[in-house]
């Protein structure tokens, strides 16, 4: 685990689900609008790639839309997730698919996260059981704040191949500060850094998401948040599928 | 008299008669055992087949043939079909399976996989998958558990006991995925099995794939593999338009088509060495004509008819065979049972256990097999003898006795 | 001597010869028909899959993606096109996609082929059961497994949606137009194989230059050692991996090897029975002449004398045999070997459901004669003993006195 100093014990009367609760609402609420940058890193690349995109989220309804804005050629491809369906339309040849078995451990828009992990996003509490294995005084990147270290454990029944995720979570705010992914034998498969805290709307936002598998040398997704806006007013008809085919 | 004057000429020159049914038996029992062998390895292919996977008999809703698909299911939870199959004779054992596709992913890989829903105590009595599992247990166990081949466990890197989640696309279209423990790992003589197929349990398959109490298949082992046509066709009758019946053969074409390659090149084998042998058999025989050129004419001479001299020449031939026959097939029947176990063939291991074969092969020696060689025999002898008998009769009675 | 006596019983020395002209030929042409079915065998098998030889970006047998890639530059087009022993040079590209037509949506294997040189290595084009293969100069045309097409409900001339992450991470796809339907005997391939163009490949995985892998057919599965080496010379410095059929099926080899044996285990029974017959034909001369021997022996000859005497017969007649043997088996398997027969019965339909040439083949290699004409050589050697000896050792009283 990433930790410069030892941990300190956990304080008592904290629930580890209150803790997660709070790390879920710094980052959305019921109805979420984001307009975000994501750019690729890759070996593969000569350049990073960067799209652009929007995202209304309905987290109760665990529905989700997004409208890819930029590059070009990307621009009004939408992706429209209805628990635990993923549709996507590609405007360019007017055609929607949905996303079969097969396709769902795929790179979403050639980034480091899949198409599962759009669909999974959304489960974060009611899959897993949480510990709170102590508080780290100084967490790495984020060497001024103290956070809880809280333990996601996937019920046996949870569709997540993940053994576990430990996420550092900022105690005075509730931000998710880092979480490392690991499979049940212990090793760490994938790093996911918050990082540029902002106060938006009373909540203690990270603009900065970065993703990086630890089994690919030179791999990073960053997504910089632009524009976020928490209880936005947003419409039902925006979770369907002839959303999906509308143009801006 | 014919077979006493035959059987005396024969050993005229017992050393000579004596190389000529070594000879014979050679030949008869070097092929036979070979064929053995051969069909020993046919034999283990088709049975490996059936105990993998096929069983003797399927049956499936109506279309299932050419569309496989999830939809295609007995929706009676393939109540009629066990029921009949209880009622019919000869049926050793009944299982209902439930088959799907999805993808099956652990942290670091995920492959497409076939998913076969199965009842573990019944299905042990048709296949051999429980008896494939050479880690772990075979789907025992509290949960959702699943059987993965040891090869794909390794392409997935993880073991028994890990989860790996399955996602599938359901009967109604969803998608939906969940997570499982490796129950064990199998290996099977199917390569192509243990990297493409993943069993559970029949109830967590039907809760998966959306399927409620429906079913994908019925599979039945019968008693003897003889007896699978007239069930299948007693099974399709009764069932009628309601279900697909097939049999292991028309599920699996192949094993048929090597069957019929041995038989055929069985036949070239056989008459390639009875040439082989009536070239032998012949020259010896003219050889005798020539020695008793003195005796035949007398014979000529006091009345014995040319017909009958054929007859004495073509049966001397024929007993010869015989005993040819008699001491190849003993030879033949000894070997077999000497092997008793089978040939080792661990060599080979690689290469014929990715055609369902095992590296100790069995000679299977069937009753059909002594047939066809007799019937050969017979044929050769009768030719071999063709040319030294027509000599015979062409000699003059006159100038034979003369000869010296 | 030896010669006088041979033609003393002409009759009897020609089925001798005919017996051992008879072993020679069916040994010749068994062991060629074993040559030439596992020729076949090869070559069945390697132009499903991947040709003889196959050259691959490092990592790609293991890994399989677009990151494991080979540059294919004039170059070495150039230089693998005139490897040695090289008949067919087909460069492929393998990846994975989504398919989609109007509402079903599938995961499949997109594999791009230059449609000229495809043919030369396997049997793909051969394979289209409606419509067409793809055209050199078409544009983004699609072949699809059968079984695919029904999932799709696609035909010929529907358009398809192809969708997949390119070499550049940006997001492909395009419309491609259905020109042929693909029958493939294996079910998951049926089920799931998508084939494209190469250029088109390259294009729609901004791919550029690269290939996943280049496929190699050999004139001859006997070449092929030659030709790896060849191969590996014309890639050069480039990062590259050369495999061999050998190493990509060794069950196959081994399968070729078990085979082998049998026939051999067959041919030998056949040797000896047909040993057995020359020993007899021969024994049966020598004990004919025994009072001639003792007479011989009476006046004086040497008993090693008369052995080699009948010795060198038997060794001339098997000689005699061997000869006219050849010159009956070696023409006979070359006109064989260019004219192979074509098989009847139930296998055919099988065989052809393959994809196989349902045809009995025979192959003559270098060195298999030799190996014939020594061994029944060798069987005529050891079968002259036994009456050589008898001869030597005839009475000389007893054959003056059956004068």
């Amino acid at each position: 685990m990433a930790s410069a100093a030892p941990l300190e014990p956990p304080p008592e009367g904290v629930e580890a689900r209150d803790i997660a609760e709070r790390a879920e609402e710094a980052l959305r609420s019921e109805r979420t609008f984001l307009a975000a940058e994501m750019t690729v890193i890759s070996p593969r690349l000569t350049a990073p790639r960067v799209v652009a995109f929007e995202n209304w989220d309905d987290r109760p309804g665990r529905r989700s839309f997004i409208r890819i804005s930029a590059p070009a050629k990307d621009a009004d491809t939408t992706f429209l997730k209805l628990h635990p369906n993923l549709w996507m339309y590609v405007p360019r040849v007017e055609r929607t698919m949905r996303i079969p078995p097969s396709m769902m451990l795929q790179s979403w828009m050639g980034s480091d996260f899949t198409n599962d992990d759009l669909v999974k996003e959304s489960s974060s509490l009611d899959d897993y059981d949480h510990h709170l294995l102590g508080v780290d005084p100084s967490p790495e990147g984020h060497e001024g704040l103290r956070a809880y270290v809280v333990e996601y454990v996937p019920h046996e029944d949870a569709a997540v191949v993940w053994g576990r995720i430990v996420t550092w979570i900022e105690v005075e705010h509730g931000t998710p500060l880092r979480q490392e992914f690991y499979d049940e034998g212990g090793e760490r498969l994938r790093l996911m850094e918050f990082g540029e805290i902002e106060e938006v709307d009373g909540r203690y936002y990270p603009r900065s998401w970065t993703m990086r598998p630890l089994d690919k040398e030179g791999h990073e997704t960053r997504i910089h948040v632009r524009e976020v806006r928490f209880d936005a007013a947003i419409e039902d008809s925006v979770f369907t599928k002839r959303n999906l085919t509308k143009r801006r | 008299m014919i077979l006493r004057l035959a059987w005396r000429n024969a050993w005229r020159n017992p050393r000579r008669t004596g190389i000529l049914v070594v000879a014979v038996a050679v030949g008869i029992a070097g092929t036979l055992l070979t064929m053995a062998l051969n069909y020993g390895m046919v034999f283990q292919m088709v049975e490996t087949a059936i105990a993998t996977e096929l069983g003797h008999l399927q049956v499936h809703a109506p279309g299932f043939d050419a569309n496989p698909e999830l939809a295609v299911r007995l929706t009676d939870g393939g109540r009629k079909g066990l029921s009949t199959l209880d009622g019919l004779a000869g049926v050793r054992a009944v299982a209902r399976r439930v088959r799907g596709e999805g993808l099956l992913s652990s942290p670091r890989a995920s492959a497409g996989v076939r998913v076969i829903g199965i009842e573990p105590e019944r299905e042990a009595r048709i296949t051999r998958i429980a008896a494939s599992v050479t880690d772990g247990s075979y789907l025992d166990g509290v949960g959702r558990r699943v059987l993965v081949g040891e090869a794909l466990a390794e392409r997935l890197e993880v073991d028994v006991g890990d989860k790996v989640v399955l996602t599938v696309q359901d009967l109604a279209g969803e998608l939906t995925g969940e997570a499982l423990r490796i129950a064990g790992l199998f290996v099977t003589p199917s390569y192509e099995l243990d990297t493409s197929t993943v069993y559970l349990r029949l109830d967590d398959g039907q809760s998966l794939l959306g399927l409620g109490g429906s079913v994908s298949e019925i599979v039945a082992l019968a008693d003897r593999r003889s007896r699978v046509p007239a069930l299948r066709a007693r099974l399709a009758s009764e069932l009628g338009d309601g279900a697909e019946v097939r049999s292991w053969d028309e599920l699996q074409p192949v094993l048929v088509y090597l069957i019929e390659v041995f038989d055929q090149s069985a036949l070239i084998v056989y008459g390639a060495v009875f040439v082989a042998m009536a070239f032998g058999i012949a020259n010896v025989l003219l050889m005798t004509v020539y020695e008793r050129t003195r005796e035949i004419g007398i014979m000529r001479a006091v009345g014995f008819g040319r017909r009958a001299l054929v007859a004495t020449i073509v049966t001397e031939s024929l007993l010869v065979t015989a005993l040819g026959l008699g001491l190849g097939f003993a030879v033949a029947l000894a070997c077999v049972l000497w092997l008793g176990d089978g040939l080792d063939l661990s060599y080979f291991a690689e290469g014929l256990g990715r055609y369902g074969i095992t590296s100790r092969i069995v000679p299977v020696l069937r009753s059909g097999d002594f047939t066809a060689p007799v019937g050969v025999a017979i044929v050769t002898a009768v030719l071999a003898s063709a040319w030294p008998a027509w000599r015979a009769v062409r000699l003059r009675p006159a100038e034979a006795v003369r000869q010296t | 001597m030896a010669w006088r006596n041979v033609w003393r019983n002409p009759r009897r020395t020609a089925l001798t010869v005919a017996a051992t002209v008879f072993a020679v030929v069916l040994v010749m042409v068994a062991v060629a028909m074993g040559a030439g079915t596992h020729e076949k065998m090869i070559e069945d098998t390697v132009r499903v899959n991947a040709g003889h030889v196959q050259v691959s970006g490092p990592g790609y047998r293991a890994k399989r993606t677009l990151e494991q890639y080979l540059h294919f530059d004039d170059e070495v087009v150039r230089r693998l096109v005139r490897a040695e022993g090289a008949i067919g040079v087909a460069p492929r590209i393998t990846s994975f996609g989504l398919l989609s037509q109007d509402s079903a949506t599938r995961g499949v294997a997109v594999v791009g082929v230059d449609p000229l040189r495809e043919g030369s290595v396997t049997t793909l084009p051969g394979r289209v059961r409606e419509g067409r293969f793809l055209a050199p100069e078409g544009f983004r045309e699609i072949l699809l497994g059968g079984r695919l097409a029904r999932i799709l409900s696609a035909g010929v001339g529907d358009e398809v949606l192809l969708y997949s992450i390119a070499y550049s991470m940006e997001s492909a796809y395009e419309l491609f137009r259905v020109v042929g339907i693909l029958k493939l005997p294996e079910a998951t391939m049926d089920r799931s194989l998508a084939v494209i163009s190469l250029g088109d490949a390259q294009e729609f995985f901004v791919y550029g230059d690269r290939v996943s892998e280049i496929a190699i057919l050999a004139d001859d599965s006997d070449s092929v050692p030659v030709l790896a080496s060849a191969v590996q010379r014309a890639v050069g410095e480039r990062p590259a991996e050369v495999h061999t059929w050998r190493e990509s099926m060794p069950e196959l080899e081994q399968l070729i090897l078990l085979d082998d044996a049998g026939m051999y285990v067959m041919l030998a029974v056949l040797v000896v029975v047909v040993g057995f017959g020359i020993l007899n034909t021969i024994l049966m001369a020598v004990l004919e002449r025994k009072r001639e021997f003792g007479v011989v022996l009476a006046l004086g000859l040497k008993p090693r004398a008369i052995f080699t005497i009948v010795y060198l017969e038997s060794l001339l007649l098997a000689l005699v045999g061997l000869v006219i043997g050849l010159a009956i088996a070696l023409p006979l398997i070359l006109y064989l070997q260019a004219h192979p027969i074509a098989l009847a019965g139930d296998a055919v339909e099988a065989m052809e459901l393959f994809g196989i040439e349902p045809q009995a083949t025979w192959k003559l290699k270098p060195l298999n004669p030799l190996g014939s004409v020594l061994t029944i050589l060798g069987v005529a050697i050891v079968a002259a003993l036994y009456p050589a000896a008898k001869a030597s050792r005839a009475r000389p009283v007893e054959a003056l006195r059956s004068l």
